[in-house]
């Protein structure tokens, strides 16, 4: 019937003659080589691990002060997500809020807009102010950065589907709480999982910065408390902890993204090819 | 061109079919007019309609793009009201037949749900028509009018696994679905590739000639709405009218060999002429 031609079309390339390089092996290959220029600069010109330590140096630290910093990253953990949890909860509840009370969104919309444009790292102070040292200032300054990108990113989804398929529910009856429902809000989950990407990264960013800001616990505070001891080895350790924790965040939102939405145009290409 | 000045289309008598003034008419539209309001102004984009579809026809409407077809079909399927005149599905509004599930409509894009496949596409416009529906009863239809269009096998493929032309088959199996006695389709053939553009003409012939609906099939393929139509309607712009009806005499059913009859190069000459001219009158 419509067989059309893409087998042949396949079949008729030749055999790969060589496997390309995986990315994964090249990525990991340029961070050795970037490690090593390091160590072997710091020895070469000789530079003062107060200044720039040596990577070797940056392992020794992360060594000997594991347990303070396994406990640090747990707190800063616990801070990221529950900030990206209730970010998320804003970020969602502020574009449905959008969609389906047009008006009020229409008057909503610039307000966050402008509030966007506060330097979020400036309430940093006041939140502390209101709320203590406790984890609520930071929670709340995670939610104020991270629920932007969230609320963006829905509203482009929820927003994004086809007219004349709206066009197709109404003239069968449905009324905008059913297209919203059972059409805009699965239709925009692929729009959902890339701010909640964004906002994982930016939850980490907010909870470091609430922790400079007052704490007395996190990785933050292990930074700011190591610049006050002249331990910058111990800055570097704290930071490549950091690295890794919302490296490992950031996966778990791509591995929650390729269960839940695995029919995104994204994976479309692949699927194909499949 | 057979139009005065006023704007009042004459059709000439000759192209007038004798059909349309004895069975009474499924679809019928009398003196439409649609204003769009752009940018606070006021334009007209299609005046003095009169269309009357028999019942159980095939119908084409045909014209130059922008000229307001797909306007049309949405006043005759309810989703734009007209500004003046009205229109009966069946003797009533066209809402409420849509509602009704008179009137199943096919855009130019699938617009399939790319998070279900293709026999819940198929489904999903019948469920959301009928809460009542058996989920079991609803995919039994859908599976049918799947095999209908020829996608039998394919019902558990997603949307990204399917061709535009297989697609564009579960689109109209949605539309199928609900039962409609009418079937309103906006260039449905018109993102495909010519091979594939064929293959589904043939289709929805098939489709037609077995389920016996009333079609209006807006197009600008000339050969497709000869091939396809008992009658075309082209429309002119600045604003959209229909400039002329045109009955096409090729024997039923529509074979390989209809394309060949010399009534087909007649008709094809004369849309020919009929929408150049109406390209070049192109409105300022």
């Amino acid at each position: 019937m419509s067989q059309i031609v893409p087998d042949a079309a396949a079949s008729a390339r030749p055999p790969a003659a060589r496997r390309p390089v995986p990315d994964m092996v090249l990525a990991l290959g340029l961070m050795a080589a970037v490690i090593l220029v390091w160590e072997l600069a710091i020895r070469l010109f000789n530079v003062s691990p107060f200044v720039l330590p040596a990577p070797t140096a940056v392992i020794r630290s992360l060594i000997a002060s594991r347990a303070r910093l396994a406990g640090a990253a747990q707190a800063t953990a616990i801070e990221v997500v529950l900030g990206f949890v209730f970010a998320s909860i804003t970020g969602i509840t502020v574009a449905l809020v959008i969609v389906r009370f047009e008006r009020f969104g229409r008057a909503l919309y610039p307000l966050i807009v402008l509030f966007q444009n506060v330097p979020k790292v400036a309430l940093a102070p006041i939140f502390i102010l209101w709320f203590g040292f406790d984890l609520a200032p930071k929670i709340l300054l995670i939610v104020v950065i991270a629920f932007f990108p969230v609320a963006i990113d829905m509203l482009a989804g929820l927003q994004s589907v086809e007219p004349s398929f709206v066009a197709l529910m109404q003239s069968v009856g449905a009324g905008q709480g059913k297209i919203l429902l059972r059409v805009r809000i699965p239709h925009s989950l692929p729009h959902l999982m890339a701010g909640l990407k964004v906002a994982i990264t930016f939850s980490v960013i907010g909870a470091i910065v609430g922790e400079f800001a007052g704490a007395s616990q996190g990785l933050g505070y292990v930074i700011q408390f190591a610049s006050t001891q002249l331990d910058t080895p111990l800055i570097f350790a704290a930071l490549v902890v950091v690295s890794v924790l919302g490296l490992a965040f950031y996966y778990v939102v791509e591995l929650a993204e390729r269960l839940l939405v695995p029919w995104a145009p994204k994976y479309e290409i692949r699927q194909r090819a499949a | 061109m057979q139009v005065a000045a006023s704007g009042v289309p004459v059709v000439p008598a000759a192209d007038i079919p004798a059909a349309t003034n004895a069975a009474p008419a499924h679809i019928e539209a009398r003196k439409i007019a649609v204003d769009f309001h752009l940018e606070g102004r006021r334009q007209r984009v299609l005046s003095e309609i009169d269309l009357a579809v028999p019942k159980g026809s095939l119908v084409s409407l045909i014209g130059p793009s922008g000229c307001g077809k797909s306007t049309l079909l949405k006043v005759l399927a309810g989703l734009i009201p007209p500004t003046e005149g009205r229109v009966s599905v069946e003797g009533i509004e066209p809402q409420a037949a849509a509602k009704r599930r008179i009137i199943g409509l096919v855009f130019q894009d699938a617009t399939l749900l790319p998070w279900k496949n293709a026999i819940e596409n198929a489904a999903f416009l019948l469920m959301t028509a009928d809460a009542s529906i058996a989920k079991s009863d609803a995919f039994a239809r859908a599976a049918a009018m799947l095999k209908l269009v020829g996608l039998d096998g394919a019902e558990r493929k997603m949307p990204s696994q399917l061709s535009g032309g297989m697609r564009q088959r579960v689109a109209i199996a949605r539309a199928l679905a609900l039962d409609p006695r009418v079937l309103l389709m906006d260039e449905p053939f018109g993102a495909l590739d010519a091979i594939t553009r064929e293959e589904m003409s043939r289709c929805l012939l098939d489709i037609w000639e077995r389920t016996g609906k009333t079609i209006v099939l807006v197009t600008h393929s000339i050969d497709e709405a000869i091939f396809l139509s008992g009658e075309v309607h082209v429309m002119g712009r600045g604003p959209a009218r229909i400039i002329e009806t045109l009955s096409i005499t090729l024997a039923q059913p529509r074979t390989e060999d209809s394309f060949t009859d010399p009534a087909f190069k007649t008709a094809q000459k004369r849309l020919r002429s009929l929408l150049i001219e109406s390209h070049q009158r192109r409105p300022a």
